[in-house]
């Protein structure tokens, strides 16, 4: 799979790399800092990627706004997209759904933990068929 | 005697005896005339007689019968008569003793008993002297006397009469409702509410307050119209409601309005308009309370101001909490997999000390990020964002059982069926889950058994949860509910959990305590309101 991966913090996007080459899962991974970025990526003629992994809280522009940027383009609506986050803040779970996401995972502060939490997520949009627009 | 002679005797006799017969003739005729007139003088006479004596009896029974004191005097206050009434409310007999009218007089009225006497003298009667008199008994009584002068044949006045009305009674009424009316003017004059009394308007009567309130004198407000002393923009509410009051669809209405003042300035004043109405149902004034809310308005606003500014100072902590521990949580995933990451990769370079201090810093990292959820759900605990769905705490004991560790050795008893409560589930679960794994945690004998019952109060249900742990020294009975304050010597404590179980038990109006003897264990009670 092609994953898009928007996250600002630099060992979070190590997480997520290290995760993949550990467990020998045959992904890429495309990085973008924050959501102005990220679009950059969408919106070039490079391939489009399978899923997203989206943090909520960055600089420039936050995760839900490009969640409603992206939600609102005829084309990249279909993307799943996960948003993979700390914050439990109740009210951005709901708006994250109310716009409309493929799952809402919050890190756990265990290495381990995220890592099997991860392996989850990446198998279970591994198998599943998806638009590709 | 000769013939001739005879003849003429004879003739002679005749004429006598004519002349006599007509003699006795008149004589009965006058006699009779004489019989009828003294006849009808006798009738004349009888009938005046009769005449006499009705109007003497009449006049007899007038005077008896006149329900008032009556009494005649000389014109030197002396009683020459008086009748039974007269009798009866002075106490005196003027048949048994003499008695003189001047001497009832109560001296503050002698001067003034004396002038009126005078002008009796003078006009010949006397209207509506008024004074205040003794009886024989002593007893002080309000009289007012209606007196006219009787004159003789010459036209000499020889004595007065006159009609005595009591008016004790009606005096200390009039004494008494213009006592009244004073206490009334004194209510009226010092009530802190303006009061205002106007016929179609136009302003009659007004008190202190009102002119202070708006700055006029009542001079210049009796020549007012309640309109021009009302903004414009509040005449016409207050207008259709005095149209509605005038066409007797309603007696009173209160409304809020602006008046102006002398100076100019606004008054911003609650009003209560009242129609004072007679027994026809038409209108004779209308009675308007006017109190000053100006400042009272000033404060509602603030206060409004002040809730809004809390409510979004509130929302606003909220999401700092929420910014907060995201930005302290970050920071510590990060650690957590650099530490991970070092023993992981480097497991053949570090010797035991090494590795330790890498567990060592995991551990710290772990209580660091308990301390920040902690924080964050106890600044998360307020009315605001409350829910109240149906909660079977049954079926919130079996989930919490299965989230928290508890130790092989301790055994969960339910020992009374737990009621379904009408509340927040989220909130339940933190307050039950908090309490359980406080019990479960601090058991350090070989079998331990946490206890979970409830009772049912009027207002409350009154639960309770027994552990047969270690116990809780007296003297952290009460600091323990604070905030960052433990007992617990284990070091994953962090002092929050037990202050987030009192917020949410002082969200459903309980209160929460408990029983602990060291070393055999310790029972939390806590209530909480049925309905909230």
């Amino acid at each position: 799979m092609n994953i898009l991966l928007i996250e600002d913090d630099m060992i979070e996007t190590m997480k997520l790399q290290r995760t993949v080459s550990k467990l020998q899962l045959k992904h890429t991974i495309l990085e973008a800092k924050n959501g102005e970025e990220a679009l950059d990526i969408l919106q070039s003629p490079t391939q489009l990627p399978d899923i997203i992994l989206l943090d909520l809280n960055m600089p420039r522009m936050s995760g839900i706004e490009f969640l409603k940027i992206l939600k609102a383009d005829e084309k990249l609506q279909y993307l799943p997209t996960v948003i993979l986050t700390t914050s439990e803040n109740r009210a951005d779970l709901l708006e994250c759904y109310k716009i409309g996401i493929a799952g809402y995972i919050i890190k756990p502060l265990k290495y381990e933990d995220y890592e099997s939490k991860l392996h989850t997520v990446l198998n279970y949009w591994d198998i599943n068929e998806l638009v590709k627009a | 005697m000769d013939s001739k002679e005879v003849i003429l005797l004879k003739k002679a006799l005749n004429r006598q005896k004519m002349a006599r017969l007509q003699a006795e003739k008149i004589l009965e005729e006058k006699s009779k005339e004489l019989y009828d007139v003294t006849h009808h003088l006798k009738e004349a006479n009888n009938k005046l007689e009769n005449l006499l004596n009705e109007k003497t009896s009449e006049l007899d029974g007038v005077f008896i019968n006149i329900i008032d004191p009556y009494v005649v005097m000389d014109l030197k206050f002396n009683v020459i008569n008086m009748n039974e009434s007269a009798k009866v409310f002075l106490g005196y007999d003027h048949n048994k003793e003499s008695l003189n009218l001047s001497q009832l007089v109560h001296p503050d009225y002698m001067e003034y008993t004396l002038e009126s006497f005078q002008s009796l003298m003078e006009v010949g009667t006397l209207k509506n002297y008024r004074a205040k008199i003794f009886t024989k008994d002593r007893t002080e009584k309000w009289v007012q006397i209606n007196s006219s002068l009787i004159y003789n044949a010459d036209r000499n006045a020889i004595a007065a009469q006159g009609i005595i009305r009591d008016i004790t009674h009606e005096t200390e009424i009039q004494e008494l409702l213009s006592e009244q009316k004073k206490q009334l003017d004194i209510i009226v004059e010092n009530s802190p509410l303006g009061i205002a009394l106007t016929v179609d308007g136009y302003i009659l009567k007004v008190n202190k307050a009102f002119e202070s309130l708006l700055g006029y004198s009542e001079q210049e407000l009796k020549q007012m119209h309640v309109r021009d002393i009302s903004t414009p923009e509040d005449k016409e509410g207050s207008i259709a409601l005095l149209q509605q009051m005038n066409r007797g669809e309603i007696d009173n209405f209160a409304v809020v309005k602006t008046y102006t003042r002398k100076d100019g300035t606004s008054l911003l004043a609650k009003t209560q308009v009242s129609a004072v109405r007679n027994g026809k149902g038409k209108q004779d004034y209308q009675v308007a309370l006017i109190e000053d809310i100006t400042a009272q308005k000033q404060l509602e606003l603030q206060k409004e101001k002040l809730l809004q500014e809390l409510e979004a100072s509130n929302q606003g902590l909220q999401e700092y909490a929420h910014i907060v521990s995201h930005d302290l949580k970050s920071p510590l995933r990060s650690i957590n997999a650099l530490a991970s990451w070092l023993m992981e990769d480097y497991k053949d370079v570090l010797d035991e000390n090494g590795l330790f201090n890498l567990r060592q810093m995991q551990e710290k990292v772990e209580s660091m990020d308990r301390l920040i959820t902690g924080i964050l759900k106890y600044s998360s605990i307020t009315s605001d964002n409350q829910e109240r769905t149906s909660v079977d705490l049954n079926e919130v004991i079996k989930d919490i059982e299965e989230i928290i560790f508890i130790p092989e050795h301790v055994e969960i008893q339910i020992t009374d069926t737990l009621p379904t409560l009408l509340a927040d589930r989220t909130k339940v679960h933190q307050l039950f889950q908090n309490l359980m794994s406080n019990a479960v945690v601090h058991i350090e004998r070989e079998k331990g058994t946490v206890k979970i019952g409830v009772k049912e109060l009027a207002n409350h249900w009154q639960f309770s949860i027994a552990d047969n742990g270690v116990g809780i020294p007296k003297q952290y009975h009460e600091r323990i509910f604070k905030i960052f304050q433990s007992a617990g010597t284990k070091e994953r404590s962090t002092g929050i959990g037990l202050s987030i179980v009192k917020k949410i038990i002082d969200l459903y109006e309980g209160k929460i305590w408990l029983e602990s003897t060291v070393g055999e264990g310790t029972t939390f009670y806590f209530t909480l309101k049925k309905d909230v």
